[in-house]
């Protein structure tokens, strides 16, 4: 009858399963340089530990995981394999001892990084910095020492001494 | 930042693309290093002509030839190019920027509280780094000294001369009389040998040229070298 072909017109259809776009490596690259050019953070650098604006942390800091810096830190940090980046807000006063360093805001005290340090135009620096690469942006403050990493010094900067202190694993 | 003195500025005079790093990559370290290009690509200051080669650099280099991690200051702003070419000469450099305070006439450094203001040298000092006594085989001064007003130069080379090191020398650009203008202009080093420099300035110097025995009377009975350029200064080694 007229009204049942009504109702079979008007009745919903059954969602079609859209099948899920290919995962590919290529597409998986491409979203960590999104966020890369997003956050202005290294690649390396895309899931690290956060440290607030609002936090204040005094003491030693060591860990196995990258560490991004946007409150206060006082004391020495030792990241030997990772990544730390202060970030535009963040403030050091202490040492920092990393696999690459990159600072955007204001430290205090001395850097050292098996790889590089990279001071972007809004950094402050006050310090030495001794790495294997150094590279410095227009407008950066800097002032203190330069010194390349050399072999004799590759094994002072692994013996570095675990903190005794306040650890924080992050 | 407490202490701080000279304020980060903008380079309008050099404009300057961001990164380039210098890394160390053969086992004769400071012989042979490789430059890479940053993350933004390759980086120099932008050149307003070509760049000089320095007889005062190359004597310089000739002294410095046995020693294999000289240490250096650098009183200008911090340059990159200037940084790279000494750290691949396996230099360890300190790094203030007394040029900017001085080229701005920065209030911190003045004592206007007289009739004639006063150029407070210990203040300006006081952005130096922590240097050892008698440690550095260079001090990079460029044109400090056509800054800052006479009285207070005898403290300021006599403190960079409780740095160097005995045979240290101190490299100075110091104007021609004739040269009237181009206090704000930036050098920095292309190479061991070779200087180079921004845009021509038109900012007028604030004092009378430093004349060569002026020069002498600074340096005290040290041994001066002075070396001739076209460019309206003349390049000056006292050596202590």
């Amino acid at each position: 009858m007229w009204w049942e072909k009504k109702s079979r017109s008007i009745a919903p259809r059954e969602p079609q399963p859209v099948p899920a776009p290919p995962v590919t490596p290529q597409s998986e690259n491409s979203m960590v340089e999104a966020m890369s050019r997003a956050s202005d953070l290294p690649a390396a650098n895309q899931n690290p530990t956060l440290l607030g604006q609002s936090v204040v942390l005094r003491g030693d800091l060591s860990g196995k995981e990258d560490l991004l810096i946007e409150g206060q830190f006082e004391g020495t940090l030792s990241l030997q394999e990772h990544c730390v980046t202060v970030g535009p807000h963040g403030q050091v006063k202490g040492e920092i001892h990393a696999r690459q360093v990159v600072i955007q805001g204001s430290v205090s005290g001395n850097v050292s990084a098996r790889e590089k340090i990279e001071i972007r135009k809004t950094g402050e620096v006050v310090g030495d910095l001794v790495a294997a690469g150094i590279a410095i942006e227009d407008g950066a403050y800097f002032k203190g020492s330069i010194d390349i990493l050399r072999e004799q010094n590759q094994e002072a900067a692994r013996s570095f001494p675990a903190a005794s202190a306040l650890k924080a694993e992050t | 930042m407490a202490g701080r003195g000279g304020q980060r500025h903008e380079q309008a005079s050099a404009r300057l693309a961001p990164l380039t790093e210098t890394k160390e990559r053969g086992p004769n370290e400071g012989l042979e290093m490789s430059v890479t290009a940053g993350q933004q690509g390759r980086t120099k200051p932008t050149r307003a002509g070509p760049a000089t080669a320095s007889a005062a650099l190359e004597w310089l280099w000739q002294q410095l030839h046995d020693v294999p991690h000289p240490h250096m200051l650098d009183c200008g702003p911090i340059c990159q190019a200037t940084v790279d070419v000494l750290l691949r000469r396996g230099a360890k450099l300190y790094v203030t920027d007394l040029m900017t305070p001085a080229r701005e006439g920065n209030s911190q450094f003045w004592d206007r509280r007289g009739k004639v203001p006063v150029f407070r040298l210990h203040d300006f000092l006081a952005q130096l780094p922590e240097i050892p006594e008698e440690s550095l085989s260079a001090i990079f001064c460029w044109h400090l000294l056509d800054l800052l007003p006479r009285d207070v130069l005898p403290g300021l080379v006599d403190r960079f001369f409780s740095c160097l090191q005995p045979g240290g020398v101190l490299f100075c650009l110091l104007r021609e009389p004739y040269l009237a203008a181009g206090a704000e202009m930036m050098w920095w080093l292309e190479n061991l040998t070779t200087l180079a420099t921004g845009r021509e300035g038109n900012k007028p110097f604030p004092y009378p040229a430093l004349s060569n025995r002026e020069m002498e009377r600074l340096a005290r009975s040290r041994s001066i070298k002075t070396f001739l350029t076209r460019s309206g200064r003349r390049e000056v080694l006292a050596i202590k």
